[in-house]
């Protein structure tokens, strides 16, 4: 051995040398081994899940149609909002994975609301969406701490805005995630979870169209979830646009005139069944629901007592009250019954066996024919209808008034109301009909139940000489180049069963109503008498009465109802109005749906003085 | 005999060879892991790693120019200084990473713990060398070699830097297995050590803790500790036969792989060069850790037998934990993989040693007078 010194020693050292080389070369055997079993027998799995850390599938949102009123001003469009998603490596609490990012946002003083997380666990590569429409500080957080939050990433995608608001609510409806529930349903294949729907109104409704259909694709990101490589891609296809029947100016009047009360106002036009205005109040606002709304929200929403999230115009209940005595009058003339010169006598009262029926005027109307009872009210003459109608044969009447049944309007959840039949008490209320049942009916009290929006379909009918139309609210639907894809014509669904004269004989009578001495309905007046209408006062009933409960909340006030049409002699526009509790509907209805005419009749000036200066 | 000069007849030039080769391929390594795919500006690191060998291609000649015996008187003076430097560190270092490690000179930043794996080899050797007589060793006399190691050990501890530490430790503990120590002794300081092991677990901080802990369960948590491992052995292990390719490892490209361009290097180079090019890279460390130790046993005295087989075992266990780690049979502790990893200091204080190795080789003919 060269170079050491004594014999011994060099022995000694050699003999280490030996093992030392045994040793290194074992050690590195050792890792040889373990580069073939991670590299070799493992390779393939291995590059799979580097290729999977890497390659994602991205949904790309469509853009959803826009929403026009009839004059194609914009209701409803889309803006880019920023979505935070979290792709994960592994199957881990979504909850955990978000510790450390409101962490980070504590530091700026940013919540995360937790209540809108997703619950459970993830699965690997699935997207979950952590925030919606985030703000730029929290961008800010996130990109700058990119490296400790891996896998979350700014994605940027379509959000639904509402113009109008909580004006147009209940019309429009809003958007939201798939449910679980929604997902089951029979042909939703082409939905996952994460996608947008349309959950009410016309977003629900027409959501096939607006929709329009998400898009995918592959792309290779890095750690931090940036694309770094588009490997391939099928573009999303925006929804349709659609255009209403809707006017957002006299949309807008209506909600002003019913100032923030309780109730619901619908404007139709008579000569088609189109919708010009259909507010609800309480309403609410949509946009709540583009970030995802949270629990509370939700909570104060839907457990409100007031209902914001009902429609009233079709969804709404109430007794018809004074203006159900047309549909009374008509019965009364169709079955022959009565004429316009038959009288009968109002002393205020009316005797039923054991039983006083009263009229509202305590001191009587004395003698009255129809065109009086109409425009003053009188409730005693339509006792004395009511007691020689048939109920059956007056609830034949008020099914071709459109009562009594859906209007078939475009629009999800309408109710069909209720109007009384022998049969109906029988199978109801196991009980026979009584002649005391009819009294209350002839006057819309009782057990009638109808909807704004029937109201104002009826009144219509009288208003255009006769023809029920379908109430619609959709006029076309457009593609994104403004192709016509669908229109909804206007549609027929019956005419009134009354010839021409009796049709006159109401008519005037409600022209009476408005612009004659006595009238009840006198607040509507303009100084030209073109319109014409009816009051009604439905009765708040603070009790159930024969186990058939009515939807009130128990206060004193009546509900105020009011429903007129204009032009008189040419009618273009109707409107119902109803005023939960504003009491009489002379006094608190009829002024919301005059300022609502009003606003029809100055537009139609100033164009016609525009086209005129041409 | 002259003192000064540069023996260059006996330059064991296949030693140099093998040492720059790896720094080369290390370089290679290092601009890919700073490449960047999306056509961004690729990091300089590589252009810094360069410098950095340039420096201690200087210091190396530097070093060789000596005679290490006469560096060794010096050793125990090198120790001193180097510790004051540690403690130098300790009061006004630079923090990064929650880890103090740093005194910045001039514009430079400087390791005081790699000059360290450098003084305590010189000083261990120096130690041994002159008490040579009394051996095997009885546990007294490693006492004093243990303080030289406890004193920079507890110092490097509290950077927090456990990787340096260790490896400082485990120095210690080869040279003492090759300098012989008595059966006995040798069990009663395993005992020892056993029982100081809960001891030293309380005194690790609690990442260190978590490290140690999901070693055995990456999937404790995958986010934290755990997520390196995972990301560093899909990153090996999808390399497969050959490798993705130079500049083509999506999991280093993409950057998935956290501390690519220094802890995790090698898995980076497994990735893009796959099991031939890992083998290749296994076959180049082992080859020049023979190689050190053929220097250490043809070496003309005990003290360059020593020297060199400190060394050896410096490169043969920072070689095997880092890539022990990289392939997930080590727990994560941040240890380098010699003249590959990014560092500029390890590298100066690196090839200084190899200048220090190259002058035992260059005078193993020389007898002694």
């Amino acid at each position: 051995m060269m170079g050491l010194i004594n014999g011994n020693e060099g022995t000694e050292l050699r003999v280490r040398f030996r093992y030392l080389l045994v040793a290194v070369l074992v050690a590195m055997t050792v890792l040889g081994v373990r580069l073939w079993y991670l590299q070799i027998i493992k390779g393939e799995e291995f590059r799979e899940r580097s290729e999977s850390n890497s390659l994602r599938f991205r949904k790309l949102r469509a853009f959803r149609g826009l929403i026009m009123d009839a004059r194609r001003q914009v209701l409803a469009d889309n803006h880019p909002a920023f979505d935070l998603v979290y792709v994960p490596n592994r199957v881990v609490d979504i909850r955990k994975v978000v510790d450390k990012l409101e962490e980070l946002y504590e530091k700026r003083g940013l919540k995360i609301d937790r209540d809108l997380l997703p619950s459970g666990k993830t699965r690997p590569f699935i997207p979950v969406c952590i925030e919606r429409n985030i703000g730029p500080e929290k961008i800010a957080v996130v990109e700058a701490h990119a490296l400790d939050l891996p896998g979350f990433v700014v994605e940027v995608n379509p959000v639904r805005r509402y113009v109008e608001g909580e004006v147009m609510a209940h019309l429009i409806g809003y958007t939201g995630e798939i449910s679980q529930e929604e997902l089951a349903q029979e042909d939703m294949e082409d939905f996952t979870a994460g996608d947008t729907v349309g959950k009410a109104g016309i977003e629900k409704y027409l959501d096939g169209y607006i929709g329009g259909r998400t898009g995918i694709e592959q792309v290779e990101v890095n750690v931090v979830g940036r694309v770094v490589k588009s490997l391939g891609r099928i573009d999303p296809v925006a929804g349709h646009n659609v255009q209403l029947t809707i006017r957002a100016d006299l949309q807008k009047t209506a909600w002003d005139a019913l100032g923030g009360r309780a109730g619901a106002v619908v404007a139709m036009d008579p000569r088609d069944g189109s919708i010009l205005a259909m507010v609800s109040s309480p309403s609410f606002d949509p946009n709540m629901f583009n970030k995802g709304i949270s629990r509370n929200d939700w909570k104060n929403l839907s457990r409100n007592p007031l209902c914001p999230l009902e429609n009233r115009a079709v969804s709404g209940l109430y007794p018809p009250g004074s203006t159900y005595k047309v549909v009374v009058a008509a019965a009364a003339l169709g079955e022959g019954i009565i004429d316009g010169e038959t009288r009968f006598f109002c002393n205020g009262s009316l005797t039923l066996g054991d039983h006083s029926y009263r009229c509202w005027q305590r001191h009587g109307h004395g003698w009255c024919r129809l065109h009086r009872a109409v425009v003053e009210s009188c409730d005693v003459f339509f006792y004395n209808l009511g007691k020689l109608l048939d109920v059956d044969r007056l609830a034949w009447y008020a099914k071709q008034f459109g009562l009594g049944s859906t209007t078939g309007i475009d629009l999800p959840r309408e109710k069909p109301g209720l109007i009384p039949t022998k049969a109906w008490k029988q199978a109801r209320l196991k009980q026979n009909w009584r002649m005391g049942d009819s009294i209350p009916v002839s006057i819309g009290q009782g057990y009638n139940l109808v909807t704004p929006l029937q109201l104002a379909v009826a009144y219509s009918a009288l208003a255009n000489g006769g023809v029920v139309w379908r109430p619609r609210i959709i006029d076309r639907i457009e593609s994104l180049e403004g192709k016509v894809i669908k229109t909804f014509p206007p549609e027929k669904r019956g005419v009134l069963p009354l010839d021409a004269s009796q049709l006159g004989l109401i008519r005037r009578a409600l022209w009476g109503v408005v612009n004659e001495s006595g009238g009840t309905g006198r607040a509507a007046s303009k100084p030209d008498g073109e319109v014409a209408g009816k009051t009604g006062t439905s009765q708040v009933v603070s009790m159930p009465r024969d186990g058939v409960r009515v939807k009130t909340l128990a206060r004193r006030e009546d509900h105020a109802l009011f429903v007129c049409f204009a032009p008189y002699r040419a009618p273009e526009i109707t409107v119902a109005v109803i005023v939960e509790h504003g009491g009489h509907g002379g006094s608190a209805a009829a002024p919301v749906a005059k300022k609502v005419i009003d606003a029809f009749m100055g537009d139609k000036k100033v164009a016609r003085e525009a086209s005129r200066e041409r | 005999m002259r003192r000064y000069g540069l023996p260059l007849a006996n330059i064991d030039w296949t030693f140099l060879v093998l040492v720059l080769l790896i720094s080369a391929i290390g370089v290679l390594n290092i601009y890919s892991t700073g490449f960047s795919v999306a056509g961004g500006k690729t990091s300089t690191l590589y252009v810094k790693q360069i410098q950095s060998f340039l420096i201690g291609f200087i210091a190396m000649i530097l070093t060789f120019s000596f005679d290490y015996r006469r560096i060794c008187t010096y050793a125990y003076v090198i120790y001193c200084l180097s510790v004051a430097l540690l403690v130098i560190v300790s009061l006004y270092g630079y923090t990064t990473h929650g880890s103090q490690r740093w005194i910045i000179v001039a514009g430079f930043s400087f390791q005081p713990s790699e000059l360290m794996k450098l003084s305590l080899i010189l000083a261990l050797a120096r130690y041994f060398n002159d008490h040579r007589s009394v051996w095997p060793y009885s546990t007294k006399e490693i006492i004093p070699p243990a303080l030289l190691v406890a004193v920079p050990f507890f110092l490097i501890l509290r950077q927090p830097d456990l990787g340096t530490a260790l490896i400082l430790f485990i120095v210690f503990v080869s040279a003492v297995l090759f300098v012989g120590v008595r059966w006995l002794d040798l069990l009663t300081a395993a005992v020892g050590f056993l029982i100081m092991l809960p001891v030293g677990w309380f005194f690790l901080k609690d990442y260190q803790k978590e490290r140690v802990l999901t070693f055995f369960n990456p999937d404790r948590d995958p986010f934290g500790s755990g997520y390196h491992i995972i990301q560093s052995m899909i990153a090996v292990g999808s390399g497969g036969l050959l490798g993705k390719g130079f500049l083509k490892g999506t999991q280093t490209q993409l950057k998935f792989l956290p501390e690519q361009h220094t802890d995790f290097i090698f898995s980076a180079f497994a990735e893009e060069w796959g099991f031939l090019g890992s083998i290749f890279l296994l076959i180049l460390f082992t080859l020049l850790i023979l190689w050190i130790l053929k220097i250490a046993r043809h070496s003309r005295d005990y003290l360059g037998t020593l020297i060199a087989y400190g060394f050896a075992s410096l490169i043969f266990w920072g070689v095997m934990i880092n890539i022990g780690m990289v392939l997930g049979i080590v727990p994560v502790v941040g240890i380098p993989l010699p003249f590959f990893s990014y560092g500029g200091s390890a590298v100066v204080v690196l090839m200084m040693g190899v200048g220090i190795l190259l002058n035992i080789s260059a005078k193993r003919f020389i007898l002694q007078s």
